[in-house]
């Protein structure tokens, strides 16, 4: 039997071959398309909406505003905390929200009928942060009885915080915080719904973690009875939070296909995605914990900010989830005391995200731990055992553990990441830091949340199928409830099918949220299919003369000693079926929202996690080298899925710790898209190792402790201990990009850089309107500067030429002033879709030979095609290692694959403000602001030379051709020319290309290509653009520098000669002083900009291991 | 336009337009749904199929300068070691990745996997997963790739 054997997910056939059908993959006859219309502004009074010309575009079946639906609000957690509406009525709370929705035959002809909507906006005062909704006279966004923007305050003391204080020798305070994140689940929230008006049903396929949920609050809001609602099963691509219980498009999709009759199906786009739906609830702690002279933890006290967003959601459930984490995070002499306060701001509203609240709570409390051990000289982790849970334990919020093996935990990282051995290292560059965390399984914040069905359907025709009502997004209930009816009923895994979320098939249970999902499935589905083995064992002792206690269910067989008769034989006389449905309950109290003090949870989950890292001091750059993850689970029902939860949960652990943020400009989001989104890619972690240390938990059905979300909790709290190990600095605000740990590192070591523009007239004047944006030139610019994108979707591309010599693609291009060249089409298709290129003809290069031709020329020059793929040219044997290099770092394999030389060299800027939409000068024109002036514009933006646009032109190519000497030709109506590639670029991404011409050619003279060189790059994630690169060429004799070539990119407007370093190199020896101090040469003409003169330093010290591999390399 | 294009060992003749993406085209004009939308951008792997053999993002193809694509339906067969090593291995969850992680696979093993194992999580890192955090696909493809016949022992 499999139970507690790692086993095949029993949909891993469907899975792995693209059969699993989501909701993007049912297919209806006469399915409409829906999009939503959504509000521009993060505080607006709605004057009016007129939707009329909607009426003569073609293709509409539909149009929706809350006027057309009952005036009713989401329960979400009921009461006074029901705020939000589906469609917004008579005001907006934050960019993005749902205003209208439009039904129609085709994608295009629904965006076009959002582009003749006309809302009229009062814009009214925006708070868009903590501190700006608290602060006096700040915009009010809902009527709260708390207070002015304070949707809900908790505080609440446990024990005797006051006796805890006096006992303390040491305390530690600090401040931690722990902002947005998105869930980024790879398929998009969605459903499709169709109205049956014979029947009066609305059917919902719809991505979602807990079918129960949406059918309660779709039909609510419709005014349906639940009978009504049904809901269908889907494989279900991800949720991690974001579809627990119901999100924002359901009762949208749901009320289009009544109006329409037809079935209308709504999908999310990514950058709706990103931008628009719940996220993790940004958490600002200020914590204070005490410690006895004996080193036991004596009292608590934590100030927690939670950002609410516009909306209530699940904030408040949150807000007390942590609050009780807090209570209970190790064994506290005194007492603990916390006071949190949910704030409204006008932001897309937070939601249930994996943890809960406890990576909130626990980066601030697991980051404090380590100080105050530090204080005390005590280690780490023997101070976490001599304060940790033991079996038995009450927590102070009334969590009775039953089990709890967190000690055994910290014992098994200690051992296996080398800890004595590393500790001892500190300082050094390379540090090991480590975490514990606690959690529920399954937290009883509902009534009927301890409580789960189960039908067991044993068939004539052999079929054994399952029915469960809960949903499995990817955590691997289905497998579980299929193993343990297996087990209980003696069949073989492969004769059990599984039925899940359907409304009319499955009964009763509240969906895979909490980490319930195999505890309660586990307990619901063995207490139905034991008693379904009772029955058939009761029909066999009936049917083969024997006394029931003698039959034993096996191999599909009731058995008793040398009889036997097949299950399914057992089940005709019953009308070819035996059908047996039970509730399980487990034993939990109700969650106490007035004391906070309740056990409500079967069992608690623990875990402890070590990380060892490698910090760039000289970059700011933090690698983790290992991770191991010890976990008390409990029994592990699958060990195969098991493990994957906790790798997967650690990885994005890692990338809450390291990347991942979404970042806002007066509300808006400036990064809705994975390319901009520092989610881990598989280079950017290491492998997990994971220990399953877990003993049967004796309170929970099958032993189960949960696991989907405590695996994310210690790890970014692990990070941080192990960078302080590394190199003495403490970072209490996550993530902790590269700008962090070197700005930690200077204030610490008291370096500071001056620019002295004062003394550079060419700098007057960008130093003075910099001075003067946030004075009030910015607001104005913005205000009055900008024109609204245009809300019209992409012309349509009317004809696609395939040239297949130059001439005549220079003669489409000049013939047609709206004809643009393609090469991958990489770049070209995404600006389409940003609005940032409306072409009507495409003339394809793809097709012209003599462009994808690699060849070196006798005398040994490189020439490249521009056609030439990325992944060719790193392909192509006589390539040089630099530029192999340089290739590799580019984006990904398949985008490598696609995308030409050409279009690498010639792409648009990447600044997310000016790609994801906002009005700025470069799109707006002469009269709008940039907005990486006092944006977000730590990364991706220039420290050096910028003007009124502060981007960088994105092309690794071009920083290394620059390098090398590269020319580049161009071929055009006029004829040929040849420019040197650093001539290419007039501005950031903008070429000196005129009307009608195409690069041609690059190549790489012969001379250069003898020199040393070498290729680095700062980036956030795998194939990301440079955050700062660098080339260094050098022609070294007898380790003497006699020329050289020194280029920064995304330093720069467009690749930066650093000629002054180049002058430093000239006639000298490169040896490691040398080299310290060229790369320091260029930095009198920095001025960078507030967020990112981190890049300064980071670039210096890219260029000293850029030139240190050139010395090595010279060496060998 | 019409345009014939050979989809999984198949000529097939189909109507598109110029700016018809392949990614549609696959799923919407010719039902094949295995290969995903996750992103429509070429920024996340969920849509890689193989246009002449090589891993790209269907969602930035446009399907007029296409002669030959294989998807996961047509890999079926071909990938069955990776698919069975994918589910040995717990190298899915929630699946959505799943087809574009076998088809990157798949390019991959007929080219032979690189030695070091960093090198492999280079190649595969195209492909997003935020469910199984990457050790079980890397492990999938190096049980694959010693179960291929004429491999590497």
């Amino acid at each position: 039997m499999t139970l507690g054997r790692p086993t095949r997910s029993i949909e891993w056939d469907a899975r792995t071959s693209g059969a699993s059908r989501y909701v993007a993959d049912v297919v209806l006859p006469g399915t409409l398309v829906a999009r939503v219309l959504r509000s521009p502004h993060p505080h607006a009074r709605i004057l009016s909406i007129d939707v009329q010309a909607t009426g003569r575009m073609p293709g509409v079946a539909a149009v929706l505003t809350a006027a057309d639906l009952p005036d009713r609000l989401y329960k979400h957690e009921g009461g006074r905390l029901s705020d939000r509406r589906p469609l917004a009525r008579d005001v907006v709370r934050f960019v993005g929200e749902e205003v209208a929705v439009v039904a129609a035959e085709t994608v295009a002809q629904a965006a076009a009928a959002l582009g003749v909507i006309r809302v009229r906006y009062q814009p009214l005062p925006a708070v868009t942060t903590v501190a700006a909704a608290l602060a006096n006279g700040a915009a009010r966004l809902h009527d709260r009885a708390s207070g002015a923007n304070v949707s809900l305050v908790i505080d609440r003391a446990y024990g005797d915080v006051e006796a805890g204080r006096r006992a303390a020798a040491v305390t530690a305070t600090g401040r931690y915080r722990f902002g947005r994140q998105a869930h980024a689940c790879m398929e998009p929230n969605g459903t499709l719904a169709r109205w049956d008006p014979r029947t009066s049903r609305l059917e919902l396929w719809t991505s979602t973690q807990s079918p129960y949920f949406v059918r309660e609050e779709v039909a609510r809001i419709l005014g349906l009875d639940l009978g009504q609602v049904i809901v269908r099963e889907v494989a279900v691509g991800g949720g991690f939070g974001s579809k627990s219980k119901i999100t924002d498009h359901e009762v949208l999709a749901g009320a289009l296909a009544v109006r329409t009759g037809r079935p209308v199906r709504l999908v999310l786009s990514r950058e709706e995605e990103f931008a628009t739906t719940k996220c993790r609830h940004d958490f600002d702690v200020e914590l204070t914990t005490g410690m006895n002279g004996d080193g036991q933890l004596t009292h608590r006290e934590a100030r927690i900010l939670v950002d609410n967003g516009a909306y209530n959601h699940s904030g408040a459930s949150v807000t007390g989830a942590a609050v009780a984490a807090v209570a209970s995070w190790y064994r506290t002499r005194g007492g603990v005391h916390v006071r949190a306060t949910l704030v409204d701001t006008n932001k897309h509203p937070g939601g249930q995200f994996r943890g809960y609240g406890h990576p909130q709570i626990a980066f601030a409390i697991e980051s404090q731990m380590d100080e105050l051990a530090d204080a005390r000289g005590l280690d780490p982790i023997d101070f976490r055992i001599l304060n940790a849970h033991r079996p038995g334990d009450v927590t102070q919020a009334g969590w009775r553990l039953h089990s709890a093996q967190l000690v055994e935990c910290l014992e098994a990282v200690r051992d296996a990441i080398g800890w004595r051995e590393k500790r001892a290292r500190r300082g050094s560059g390379r540090g090991v830091g480590a975490a514990v965390a606690m959690h529920v399984s399954g937290a009883r914040t509902y009534e009927d949340a301890n409580r789960a069905e189960a039908t067991i359907d044993v068939r004539a025709d052999g079929e054994v199928r399952v029915r469960f009502g809960g949903a499995d997004p990817g955590t691997g209930q289905k497998t579980v409830i299929a193993q343990v009816a297996a087990e209980e009923l003696g069949v073989a895994l492969s004769r059990i099918t599984v039925v899940t979320m359907d409304s009319d098939e499955t009964p009763f249970d509240l969906g895979s949220w909490s980490s319930r999902g195999t505890v309660m499935s586990a307990h619901a589905v063995g207490t139905a299919a034991r008693s379904a083995a009772r029955r058939l064992r009761e029909l066999a002792a009936d049917k083969l003369g024997v006394p029931v206690e003698h039959v034993s269910l096996r191999d599909g067989h009731a058995v008793a000693g040398d009889l036997r008769i097949a299950i399914e034989d057992l089940v005709t006389g019953l009308g070819g079926e035996l059908s047996v449905t039970e509730a399980a309950v487990v034993d939990t109290e109700l969650v106490n929202f007035a004391t906070g003090v309740a056990d409500i949870s079967p069992a608690y989950a623990f875990a402890a996690h070590a990380v060892e890292v490698e910090v760039d001091r000289a970059t700011g750059e933090v690698h983790v080298l290992d991770v191991v993850a010890a976990h008390d689970c409990g029994a592990a029902i699958n060990p195969t899925a098991v493990e994957s939860q906790i790798v997967g949960g650690v990885v994005m652990g890692l990338g809450a710790a390291l990347g991942e943020q979404l970042l806002y400009e007066a509300g808006r989001l400036v990064n809705p898209a994975y390319l901009h989104y520092a989610l881990p890619r598989a280079a950017d972690v290491p492998p997990i190792r994971t220990m399953l240390l877990g003993h049967p938990d004796p309170h929970s059905p099958y032993g189960v402790k949960g696991v989907g979300e405590i695996s994310m909790v210690p790890v970014a709290p692990a990070v941080a201990n192990a960078v302080a190990h590394a190199v003495g600095v403490r970072i209490r605000e996550l993530p902790i990009t590269p700008d962090k740990v070197l700005g930690a590192l200077r204030a610490r070591d008291g370096r500071r850089r001056r620019y002295h523009v004062w003394r550079r007239p060419g700098r007057w004047w960008i130093g003075s309107m910099r001075w003067a944006y946030p004075r009030g030139v910015h607001a104005l610019l913005n205000r009055w500067g900008t024109r609204p994108a245009s809300a019209a979707p992409p012309t349509p591309i009317a004809s696609l030429e395939r040239p297949t010599a130059v001439a005549e693609a220079v003669d489409a291009l000049g013939r047609d002033r709206e004809a643009a060249p393609v090469g991958g089409g990489t770049d070209l298709l995404p600006l389409i879709e940003q609005g940032l290129g409306r072409p009507r003809t495409l003339v394809d290069l793809g097709g012209v030979a003599e462009l994808a031709r690699i060849r070196e020329t006798d005398a040994g020059d490189l020439q490249v095609g521009v056609g030439v793929t990325l992944a060719d040219l790193a392909r192509w044997p006589r390539v040089d290692p630099v530029l192999r290099r340089v290739v590799t770092s580019i984006a990904s394999p398949q985008i490598r694959e696609m995308a030409t030389v050409g279009g690498n060299l010639c792409q648009a800027k990447r600044c997310w403000f000016y790609r994801n939409g906002f009005p700025c000068y470069k799109r707006s024109g002469a009269t709008a602001p940039c907005y990486a002036v006092l944006g977000d514009n730590r990364y991706y933006h220039a420290v050096l030379g910028a003007h009124r646009c502060q981007a960088v032109t994105p092309s690794d190519l071009a920083t290394a051709l620059v390098a090398l000497d590269a020319t580049i030709q161009i071929a055009g109506r006029a004829g040929e020319r040849v420019l040197p590639v650093a001539r290419l670029y007039s501005g950031p991404g903008e070429t000196t290309l005129r009307a009608g011409e195409i690069v041609t050619r690059v190549v790489v003279p012969a001379a250069a290509r003898h020199r040393v060189s070498a290729f680095e790059k700062i980036r956030l994630w795998e194939g990301d653009f440079a955050v700062v690169s660098a080339c260094a060429s050098l022609d070294i004799a007898d380790g003497v520098v006699r020329d050289a070539r020194v280029v920064l990119g995304a330093v720069a407007p467009t690749p930066y000669r650093a000629r002054a370093v180049e002058r430093h190199l000239l006639r000298r020896r490169l040896d490691p002083d040398t080299i310290a101090a060229a790369a320091e040469a260029w930095v009198g003409a920095a001025h960078p900009l507030a967020g990112n003169e981190w890049k300064v330093d980071a670039a210096c010290g890219l260029l000293q291991r850029c030139l240190d591999a050139c010395r090595v390399s010279h060496g060998a | 336009m019409r345009a014939t294009l050979t989809v999984n060992g198949r000529l097939i003749g189909v109507v598109i337009e110029p700016d018809d993406r392949l990614l549609d085209v696959l799923r919407d004009r010719l039902g094949l749904l295995g290969t995903k939308q996750a992103c429509g951008r070429g920024e996340c792997g969920a849509c890689t199929v193989l246009v002449g053999g090589r891993p790209v993002m269907s969602c930035l193809v446009l399907a007029a300068r296409v002669d030959h694509v294989e998807t996961i339906e047509g890999l079926r067969d071909e990938a069955r070691g990776l698919r069975e090593a994918f589910a040995d291995a717990g190298a899915f969850q929630c699946g959505f990745c799943t087809p574009g992680q076998i088809v990157r696979g798949v390019a991959l093993l007929r080219d032979g996997l690189p030695a070091d194992d960093q090198a492999l999580r280079r190649e595969i890192s195209g492909n997003i997963c935020r469910c199984t955090g990457y050790s079980g696909i890397v492990r999938a493809l190096r049980l694959a790739e010693h179960d291929r016949p004429g491999s590497r022992r």
